[in-house]
Parts: C-alpha cells; sequence; structure tokens
C-alpha cells in the first residue's frame, strides 16, 4: 500500500504531499517566531530600564548573515544537482551547505560564551557595573586568598602593584569553566558568598541532597565534624515502641537524615490517618444526631457543634521534623550567592537547611575589573522624579566610596563637554535657539570599555583590547609584559549594596533574555537543519539509486526550511544587533 | 488516484500480500494506520476524561463539604504518604484544591476534550470520508500520538513530584506561575516547570497532527470528491486543522518564555518591584504578565474552537443521517465555519477586559466577539432546521446530538453577556464564567461527542452499543449535567467566585463587614454548593453504564447486518466493517455531494456518494453537480 503523491505532485493543487506539509510547518513556525518577535517588541516598549542598544558585537552576526545567505545558495544549487542526477555535484554543495551551518554555529557559541562569561552587577541605587570576576582560592584551613592580592598571582595571572594606581587587569580566562578545578592545587571561585559556619539545622522533610552534600564536603576538607546537638527519639506508629533512632553526637550523614526521615514520614501519615479517622467520626455523630430536616445543612452552619473524640489523641506519635548539628571546629562555607539568603548570623538555603554562625562580609565582597561603569539607569530615574540626573549620580555609592570612579567620571565630563561642543560646531543650533545635535544618554552616561581604555595609558594599543565580541581582558604574555593590560579599573561592591548581579544571561535583563531566546531558538533550528540536511547527504545514496526524484522533493522541502531558518535571521540581525 | 486505489485493492483481498505481517507490537502499539491511531487516541483520551473528572469530584467535595474529610469512596485512591502530604486531617487543603483545579483544567482541555474530538475522531473518520487509503504522512501520525501520550504521562507524573502538580490555573498565568513553587531547590523538578515540558511535548504532538490532517484533505481527496462535496465533518476537520496550526505556536513561545523566567531567572514575564511573602524578588523586573495573558489567550480563545468544532461536525453527520434529510444550508454551514475559523484568531482579549487594556482595545474585542456569534448561531440555525419535517429515528447516537443543540445553545447563549467589557466587570472571575464555559464543554461538546462514539462505534467494531445501556447513559447525564451547571449560572451572578476552595468560607468571614467586596447577595446561594456537587457525584455514576457499553458491546455486541447499518450517505460506510488495511476493496468515485437523503428520484430514501449514477438519474457534471449538493 502506497500512499499517493509522494513523488508526484496530485494535478489538481499542484503539489505532492511533503510541499504541502512543509508550507503547512513553516506557516506554524512563523506563528511562532512572531509570537517571539511581537514579545521582543512589547518588552521593549514597555521597558521601565535603559535597553542595551547596538551592544552586540556586529561583526559576527554580519558574518553569520553571510555565512546563512550563502548556504542558502548553495542548498537551491545541491537540490538542482539531484534535479540534473548529478551526485557528486549534490554532495558537493550539501557539505558546503552544512560547513556554512556549522561555522555558524561556532561564531554562534564564541558569542554566547562571550555573554556569559562577563559579569554585571546593578547596585541598589542602580548604577550598573561591568567586567570580569576576581578570583580567590580557599585553602584546608578554610583561609581565603584573593587573586592577585600579594605574592599569590601566579602565572597566567596579570598581578601588579596595587598601590600604585589601583588598575588592574585580572579576570582570569578560565572563568567560564566555573568553578571546576584546573587540576592544579586549589579550586579558584568567583563571586561567593563566605560564611563563617558554626551549626547547621536540616528540615527532614525537605531537604535536598545536593546542597547537604556540598556543605558536608566543604566540612569535611576542612577537618570539620558535623556533630548532631540531641539524641532523637520515635517510632513509626503507636503499635511499636518509641527507641532512639539516632543519639547526640551522631555525625551528619545523608544516610541518617533518610533513615530519620523514613520514620517522620511514617509517624506523620500515621498522625493524618488518625486525625482523618477522628474528623470522619466526629461529622458522622453530629449528622446524626442533628434533628432530619437539618442533615443535608452546609457544614458551615453546624460546624460549630463538631467535637471531636479525645481518644483518638491517644494513637498520636511525636515526630521530629528537622535536627541541628554542630560543626566543630568552624568552617569558612563558600556558597553560591543565588543558592542562599543570607544575613549577618545566618544563611538559609532554598530546601530549608539554616546555617548559623557569621557572615564574612569582606570575602562575599563582588570584587571586578570593570569595563563599563553605566550611569544611564541612575539618570532615567532621576529624570522620572525629576531629579538633576548628575546630582542623583553624585550621590551614589559608588562615586561617594571609588575616588577613582569619582575621577574617572570627572574625566569623563570633559569629554562629554568637549563633545557637546564639537556637536554645536559642527551642526550648529536649530530655530528654537538649542543645539540639533546632543550626545545620546549613552554617551552621556555611559564609560564604556573603549573610553576607558583611552583615559588609560593604553590608547596606542587599543587593538589589542579590542575582540572579536568583546573587550579582552586575559592578554597574551606579550601585552601582559607591558603595562598596557592595566586600564580596566578595580571595583569592589559590598554585597549588602548590591541589587542584582549576574552574568550577561537572560537574567541580567529582558534584552538578554529575548535575544537568548530567539536566538537559542534559532540556534536550535540551524542544529535541525544540519541534522535533516546531514541525513540526506549521509543516507540518501540508496533512494538515489531507487527514486531520485523522491529524494529531490526531500531535498526541496529540506531546502525549503532552510531558507526559513535563513530569513529568521535576516530579521533578528537588525532587531538584535543593529536597533 | 488509481494507482492507490490498485493497491488497495490489492492489500485488502489478500490481506498484507506487499506489507510484512506486522508484529503484536507495530499492529496495536506503534501502528502507523489511521484507524488503530484514531482508537489509540480514543481510548486515552477517555481515560484522561475519567482523570479530569476525578479531580473535580474531589474539588466539589471540597466546596460543598470544606470542613468534612474527603469521603473513603474517593480517599482510597491515594497512598497514606501522598494524603498526609496534601489533606489536612483528610480535608482538602487550599493548594491541593489549587492543584486540582489548574490540572483539571489542563488534563480536560488539552488531553481529553481535544484528543477525543479532533485527534480520535479525526483520525479514524476523516481519511475514510474522503475517500483516502490513509494519512498524508502515516508515520507522522504515529510520533504525534506518541508525543501526545508522553505529554500527558508528563502531567499525570507531576502529581507525584514533591512539590506537586502544577497550581496556578489552567492558564498558568504569571507571575503568579512564575514564581509559583520557586521555592524548591530544584527548579526543573517542580510540577509547574513539568507542565510547560508537558505542554511542549503536546504542542509538538498537534503540529504534526494537523499539519498531516490538512495535507491529508488537500492532496488525498478520492477521484470526484470536489470541495463542495466534502462532508461537513471534514470541513470541521479542515479548520480545525488550522486553528490548531496557528494559534499554539505563540502558547509555545509564551511556554518557553515561562520556562526561562522559572529556571534561568529571566523577567519576560516579571514586574518592576513585585513582592512576595518572601520579599521583594531577586529579578531584573520589567516583564509584561499582560504579554503572557496575550500570548496565551491567543491559543486559548481559538482553542475553545478546536473543542467545538468536531463536536458540531458529528452532530451535522448524525442529525441528517437520523431525519433522512439533506443536511440545511450546507453551503452557508461551510462558509460559517470558515469564517468561524477566521473571527476566533481576534477575538482573543475578551478574556482580558479586567487587565487595564484601555477602552480603545476593550471595544475593538467586544465587537469582534459579537460578531463571531453570526456564524455559530447559523451553524446552530441549520441544525434545528435539518430537523424540521422530517422522519426522526431517535436512536441513540440522534438522542445525544439532539440534546447538544439545547445545550450547547444555553453556553452560547450566556457567553453573549460576557461579550461587553461592562457586564465582565460585574461578572469575571464568578461562578457565571464557569457555568458558561462548563456549558459549552461539558452537555455541548461532551454530548456530541458521545452521539460519534455511538454513531460510528458500529463501523469501528462490527457491533451495535447496547441501546438500553445507552438510555441508562444519556437520561441521567442530561438531568444531572444540568443539575450540576445551571444553579453555576445563578450562584454566579450573586458573585461567587470561582477560586473559592472551600465553598465561600472567605466569603462568610467578611459577610458582616464593610470590606466585603462581594455584596450581601451569595449567602442564600451557598445551599445549592450541596446539590451541585451530588450533582456532579451521581454524574460519575451515569458514566458507569456508557464504561461498560463500550467494552461488552466490542465482543458481545449485536452484530452489524451490513456495512452501512445506518443507510448513510458518506463514504466511511463503503468501507467493510470493520475497514482493512488500505480501507476501500474497490476504485473509489465519488458521484454527488455528501447528504442526499430522500431524494424523490432514488429508489431508497438515501443515494450514497459512491454509487455509480444509474440511467435515470439525471447525472450532471461534478462541476455544475458542485452548485448545491443539498438540493436535488
Amino acid at each position: 500500500m502506497d500512499i499517493p503523491y509522494t513523488v508526484t505532485p496530485r494535478k489538481d493543487t499542484g503539489l505532492y504531499n511533503a510541499k504541502v506539509g512543509i508550507w503547512l510547518f513553516l506557516a506554524s513556525e512563523v506563528m511562532l517566531f512572531g509570537g517571539l518577535f511581537s514579545g521582543y517588541v512589547f518588552l521593549r516598549v514597555y521597558a521601565d530600564f535603559p535597553w542595551p542598544e547596538r551592544s552586540l558585537p556586529i561583526v559576527p552576526g554580519l558574518i553569520n548573515t553571510f555565512i546563512l545567505i550563502g548556504s542558502s545558495v548553495t542548498v537551491v544549487f545541491a537540490w538542482a544537482a539531484l534535479k540534473m542526477r548529478k551526485w557528486r555535484q549534490f554532495q558537493v554543495y550539501m557539505v558546503i551547505t552544512l560547513l556554512c551551518a556549522a561555522l555558524f554555529m561556532v561564531l554562534k557559541g564564541i558569542e554566547y560564551k562571550a555573554k556569559w562569561t562577563h559579569q554585571a552587577v546593578r547596585m541598589k541605587d542602580f548604577v550598573v557595573v561591568e567586567g570580569h570576576n576576581h578570583k580567590f582560592t580557599i585553602d584546608s584551613k578554610g583561609k581565603i586568598e584573593h587573586y592577585p592580592a600579594g605574592g599569590h598571582g601566579g602565572e597566567g595571572h596579570a598581578h601588579h602593584d596595587l598601590e600604585k594606581n589601583g588598575m588592574f587587569l585580572i579576570a582570569d580566562k578560565d572563568e567560564s569553566a566555573g568553578d571546576k578545578s584546573k587540576g592544579k592545587k586549589d579550586k579558584h571561585y568567583y563571586n561567593k558568598v563566605v560564611f563563617n559556619g558554626d551549626s547547621v539545622t536540616i528540615d527532614l522533610e525537605r531537604f535536598y541532597d545536593p546542597i547537604v552534600q556540598d556543605l558536608m564536603a566543604q566540612a569535611q576538607k576542612q577537618g570539620s565534624k558535623m556533630k548532631l546537638t540531641q539524641s532523637i527519639i520515635g517510632r513509626p506508629n503507636h503499635k511499636v515502641a518509641e527507641e532512639t533512632l539516632a543519639s547526640e553526637g551522631d555525625l551528619l550523614s545523608l544516610g541518617l537524615l533518610k533513615e530519620l526521615r523514613a520514620v517522620h514520614l511514617d509517624a506523620k501519615a500515621h498522625n493524618a490517618k488518625i486525625r482523618t479517622k477522628q474528623n470522619r467520626d466526629a461529622w458522622a455523630r453530629l449528622r446524626k444526631d442533628l434533628p432530619k430536616e437539618m442533615r443535608g445543612e452546609p457544614s458551615y452552619k453546624i460546624k460549630n457543634d463538631l467535637e471531636l473524640d479525645p481518644e483518638f489523641d491517644k494513637f498520636i506519635v511525636a515526630t521530629t521534623s528537622s535536627l541541628t548539628f554542630n560543626i566543630e571546629p568552624t568552617v569558612t562555607f563558600v556558597l553560591k550567592p543565588r543558592s542562599v539568603r543570607e544575613s549577618a548570623e545566618s544563611a538559609s538555603f532554598m530546601d530549608g537547611t539554616l546555617l548559623s554562625g557569621a557572615m564574612d562580609s569582606k570575602h562575599s565582597q563582588i570584587e571586578m575589573a570593570a569595563d563599563a561603569i553605566d550611569f544611564r539607569f541612575v539618570a532615567q530615574r532621576a529624570e522620572e522624579k525629576g531629579i538633576d540626573p548628575e546630582v542623583a549620580i553624585q550621590n551614589t555609592w559608588l562615586m561617594k566610596n571609588n575616588p577613582k570612579v569619582k575621577e574617572l567620571w570627572a574625566q569623563h565630563n570633559k569629554h562629554i563637554e568637549k563633545f557637546e561642543a564639537e556637536l554645536l560646531k559642527k551642526h550648529g543650533r536649530g530655530k528654537d535657539g538649542n543645539p540639533t545635535h546632543v550626545p545620546t544618554d549613552t554617551e552621556r552616561y555611559r564609560i564604556g570599555w573603549q573610553e576607558l581604555v583611552n583615559m588609560g595609558e593604553g590608547k596606542e594599543m587599543m587593538g589589542v583590547f579590542s575582540g572579536f565580541a568583546g573587550p579582552v581582558h586575559e592578554l597574551d604574555k606579550e601585552a601582559k609584559k607591558s603595562h598596557y593590560s592595566r586600564h580596566f579599573p578595580e571595583i569592589v561592591v559590598p554585597r549588602e549594596e548590591v541589587n542584582l548581579e549576574s552574568k550577561f544571561t537572560p537574567r541580567w535583563n529582558n534584552y538578554y533574555a529575548i535575544y537568548f531566546l530567539i536566538t537559542g531558538l534559532h540556534g536550535l533550528h540551524v542544529v535541525g537543519g544540519i541534522i535533516v540536511l546531514g541525513y540526506f547527504l549521509v543516507f540518501g545514496k540508496k533512494m538515489y539509486l531507487n527514486n531520485p526524484e523522491r529524494l529531490a522533493n526531500r531535498v526541496e522541502v529540506g531546502g525549503l526550511f532552510w531558507h526559513f531558518v535563513d530569513l529568521v535571521w535576516i530579521f533578528l540581525f537588525p532587531i538584535l544587533y543593529l536597533m | 488516484m488509481s494507482a492507490a486505489a490498485q493497491n488497495a485493492d490489492h492489500s485488502h483481498d489478500e490481506h498484507h500480500h506487499d506489507d510484512h505481517h506486522p508484529g503484536f507490537l507495530q499492529k496495536y502499539f506503534f501502528s502507523t494506520d489511521h484507524k488503530t491511531i484514531g482508537i489509540q487516541y480514543g481510548l486515552v483520551s477517555l481515560l484522561f476524561l475519567l482523570v479530569g473528572f476525578f479531580l473535580m469530584m474531589v474539588m466539589r467535595w471540597s466546596i460543598a463539604y470544606p470542613h468534612e474529610p474527603l469521603p473513603q469512596w474517593m480517599s482510597f485512591l491515594f497512598s497514606e504518604d501522598w494524603k498526609a502530604r496534601w489533606l489536612q486531617d483528610g480535608m482538602v487543603k487550599g493548594e491541593t484544591y489549587n492543584m486540582f483545579g489548574a490540572m483539571h483544567g489542563t488534563i480536560m482541555v488539552f488531553l481529553g476534550v481535544v484528543p477525543l474530538g479532533f485527534a480520535a475522531f479525526g483520525n479514524y473518520i476523516m481519511p475514510l470520508q474522503i475517500g483516502a487509503i490513509d494519512m498524508a504522512f502515516p508515520k507522522l501520525n504515529m510520533w504525534s500520538f506518541w508525543l501526545y501520550f508522553v505529554g500527558g504521562l508528563t502531567m499525570l507524573a507531576s502529581f507525584f513530584l514533591n512539590t506537586g502538580a502544577a497550581q496556578s490555573g489552567w492558564t498558568n498565568y504569571s507571575p503568579l506561575a512564575g514564581i509559583q513553587q520557586s521555592g524548591a531547590p530544584n527548579q526543573w523538578m517542580t510540577g509547574q516547570t513539568w507542565w510547560l515540558l508537558a505542554m511542549v511535548f503536546l504542542i509538538s504532538s498537534s503540529l504534526l497532527g494537523s499539519v498531516n490532517f490538512i495535507t491529508t484533505i488537500i492532496n488525498l481527496r478520492a477521484k470526484g470528491m470536489t470541495w463542495m462535496r466534502l462532508p461537513f465533518f471534514v470541513w470541521a476537520m479542515l479548520v480545525t486543522g488550522f486553528l490548531l496550526l496557528l494559534a499554539f505556536p505563540p502558547l509555545e513561545a509564551a511556554a518557553l518564555m515561562q520556562l526561562s523566567d522559572r529556571v534561568f531567572g529571566s523577567s519576560f514575564f516579571m514586574p518592576t518591584g513585585l513582592v512576595t511573602g518572601n520579599g521583594a524578588l531577586e529579578v531584573a523586573g520589567s516583564g509584561s504578565p499582560l504579554l503572557y495573558q496575550h500570548l496565551f489567550w491567543f491559543l486559548g480563545h481559538p482553542e475553545v474552537y478546536v473543542l467545538l468544532l468536531p463536536a458540531i461536525a458529528c452532530v451535522a453527520e448524525i442529525i441528517p443521517c437520523n431525519t433522512r434529510k439533506p443536511l440545511w444550508g450546507y453551503r452557508p454551514m461551510v462558509w460559517s465555519v470558515i469564517v468561524l475559523g477566521f473571527l476566533s484568531f481576534i477575538v482573543w482579549a475578551h478574556h482580558m477586559y479586567l487587565t487595564g487594556m484601555g477602552p480603545v482595545i476593550s471595544t475593538f474585542f467586544q465587537t469582534t466577539t459579537v460578531l463571531i456569534s453570526i456564524p455559530s448561531v447559523i451553524l446552530l440555525t441549520s441544525l434545528i432546521i435539518s430537523m424540521w419535517g422530517g422522519s426522526i429515528r431517535f436512536t441513540v447516537p440522534m438522542l445525544w446530538a439532539t440534546a447538544f443543540i439545547p445545550m450547547f445553545g444555553i453556553g452560547g447563549l450566556t457567553g453573549l453577556p460576557l461579550a461587553f467589557n461592562l457586564v465582565g466587570l460585574h461578572l469575571h472571575d464568578t461562578y457565571y464564567v464557569i457555568g458558561h464555559f462548563h456549558y459549552v464543554v461539558a452537555p455541548g461538546i461532551l454530548f456530541g461527542l458521545f452521539a460519534g462514539v455511538y454513531h460510528w462505534y458500529p463501523k469501528i467494531t462490527g457491533r451495535y452499543m447496547n441501546n438500553l445501556l445507552g438510555h441508562l447513559h444519556f437520561w441521567p447525564s442530561l438531568i444531572f449535567i444540568n443539575l450540576l451547571f445551571f444553579p453555576m449560572l445563578v450562584q454566579g451572578m450573586a458573585g461567587f467566585h470561582r477560586r473559592w476552595y472551600n465553598g465561600g468560607d472567605a466569603y462568610l468571614a467578611q459577610a458582616s463587614e464593610s470590606a466585603n467586596v462581594f455584596g450581601n447577595t451569595v449567602e442564600q446561594y451557598l445551599p445549592l454548593n450541596i446539590t451541585m456537587s451530588n450533582a456532579a457525584f451521581l454524574l460519575a455514576l451515569a458514566q458507569v453504564p456508557f464504561i461498560i457499553n463500550v467494552f461488552f458491546a466490542w465482543r458481545r455486541g449485536k452484530k452489524v447486518e451490513n456495512d452501512n447499518p445506518w443507510n448513510a450517505t458518506t463514504l466511511e460506510w463503503a468501507t467493510p466493517t470493520p475497514p482493512g488495511h488500505g480501507n476501500f476493496t474497490f476504485d473509489v468515485g465519488v458521484y454527488r455531494g455528501p447528504y442526499e437523503y430522500s431524494r424523490p428520484d432514488a429508489e431508497e430514501d438515501y443515494l450514497p456518494q459512491w454509487n455509480e449514477p444509474s440511467k435515470t438519474e439525471p447525472e450532471s457534471a461534478p462541476s455544475k453537480e458542485e452548485s448545491n449538493p443539498t438540493v436535488a
């Protein structure tokens, strides 16, 4: 049994099945991306923060555009080759198409990586600082070493005299690899909450294995023990006698927790059963005792007469739902900022685990080599409130506490004044007497990385910092010998001044959220295209020999999809990179 | 087409001569045959309807008897641990009610009614009615079913997660749905996230299904099956296919954004300055909850017609067959259904009058909403007039089809006031809304689909369903479903809120205070809760005869006398019973419109589409014939 019109078109519609199918599929895809594009418009129009315009590196995006357009052409050539029954030619064009697609993904990957290794901090007064994090290590005694402070710089890290000018380049190339140990002695950490814990309380119902395991591992590394503070006595139901389930001084282990949890949950279920019976029994008696005409009354009218039988209470068993362990000696815990809510004396986790002790606020600060200091959000909010933006900026925590930033800002303002004068000279004043051209908010309120480099000593070496996908922090050895690596200022933000900190990920703001979502989905489509077209290339020979027209149809349909993927990118490139 | 027909010939005569013998798994599980897939969809979706119904009974208990423990005949289904976690001393907790409410809606809409109406009936009947040997893409069809199945299992499995299933209503409005269960240490293991993942499966399934349906209808019609000779059923399926194809993707976009909000911490739908019980949220902000609602209802409203059209489609087949009259107004009905499909894309924001979109937008959507009642009324009126003056055979399917009309009518007419935004202000989020759409979906759509089950069962199994059990199913269902839903309209107008899990306790607590925003009209209607809930429990009982009937008749039912037991005219009745692989045993040709009943020039009171014209029948060329197939 063969389905008709898989190869030849139907006469009255002029289409073969797969062609109808792919056009319908593409219509659906248009609606999907249409939904996302309208989401983009909606979010941008109603954004209450300065939308990052033209903040992506244009070159990789532009190259990608041409790569995709080129591959759209070659996929047509591949199809035409099949139509002419030239297998070899088909192979060549298809391979080119696939290489283009792969190259596209590689460039995309480079661009992505630059984003999610880039730290950003929004402070409580809406100053935004962007840059790369410093790193630190912790040894087995809980002692913390910061790079590149005093003599621990090590190889491969720029390491300069802090006293001299306070400008540093220290971000680590390997930061993207997260906290993975590099086979070196110590693990590198970035941007962490440091907490000295002396006891931990664990919620038996909610505890999450990885969180407890992490705490245990850190304690073990520092040679510390977690000991139960009091003996636990309990039983799963009233039929068995109470026994000691764990005694004081027992060490914390997942096995112990799970054992106690099992007993606790059994006891809880047992109690619930008893209470339910008690409740049912009471309601049955209540309804029975009512006069007949009142038995159907809604429960809210009669519930006050409900009497629970105290006999049932005898069967209720006592149960423990949380355990406390002492940590001896105190451990310096390194915690992920987003998994913990910290205060001066405690740190609580999502699963109800609670660490008590003292927060190490000095080591919990966010320290970074800043490649942008951005006052746009401050200015925007000041203007909304009718305050002079300059006053608001002067009043920010960063300006008050970091003299270097104050100096940079003054320098920046001089540039802007000069720039304003240039614009006035060039374009003159309009009829209303105001200058026709003024600096944009971005120019006025944001000190970007090019400007930071320009204000330093590295002006003539601009190219060194200018990476393919943004500013370069990790310079090669040659450049490091010179002083040119010192041009990103050191900025330290105490954690309590932070309103939001994130890498350039969907979390940072809605621009990056929609950027990653649409380009990510588009990237998935590219991968899908690679799989489908690659399948035709690798496994198509047999069908080519049996039924070449059918393979040609398949490639045509795949090609239509590929054109669509290209078309989506042609819309994406301007709205995300140029506008 | 002839090549295909030849093939079809072979495959039936000498069963599977060009095909290998499929193994058990391939025949019943991983089948690519549209009929098997249709039956798979049918059985699974009926099971999901049962699950959804059960969730509703637990909710109804909580509303009617808020202070009393769940009775044993419901609670025995849960494990002791589960009860300890989700019931408070045996009583339904608020979060449990929310969970069941969200999942009741989700299961009923996405896993029950749509798969039953569109996927099950559409898969089984539509290719037969157009004279095709199978769907255009049989393998995609299989994938569509299994994606649906996995999506459904994911939904069900989410009940057993630590966090429980989704708890933010079937609409999953952000920011509520974005932060619901956000305290869980692993966001990937929360019910709210699994809801989104399951939706991705279901949307993919519906995408494959709708592409397949539309392609099949466009390209695989038998020779002579011109557009205006398509049974109305096929037209309805075509429009439904387009609705699914174009309306679902924006929901997928919304689901991806919400997923990103939940697991990557983005702020698509998180407004600036959002504060919860745990303090200010640590998110970037500037997101738009309104955006979610737009994207959701862009699917949500066409979805209503995705639910409805298959039911109307079934009824439109059953009424002409049982009145022995042509379908009245076939052409207007076809155009109506097309216009309906189009308009359903531009009415979505009438669900959002209370969001403060502004009067201009509200007025626009109010206008389109009123407009869409025109094609709906044309459809319903045509069905009523189709019965006028006919000698009606009140078979069981016809009973259900007849009941569909007034029941759906009540649902439709109670919707009209809701179209106006001023009335919407008063009725929004009350039981009036619940009553309205349940009248549309339960006694309306489900009655239509039951009619379809009884009508096509003889073709699917070769046996009739039992008549007595059919009546025992129909009459109690009709009574109890009205006792269940009509009081909702009354309570709703009095101000009973749709999210009161404990039957108005919150209202009673405030009834005497000036802070009571609901007015003092609700209290006198609170006892109705008990009537409604008991009606719901009895309604469950009334489904027992149906369940027995479906399985009993499969093996023991009365056998059909011939391949066309109802003396119907459309092509599915030209196949052997049950149809084999490849469907038809002859070269299918179509010579006339789909509803040629009681033609004065014909010997019998029906003239099937596939009968070759006799010499006495003044047969015209297809193009002329097409001009009005209902008037012969």
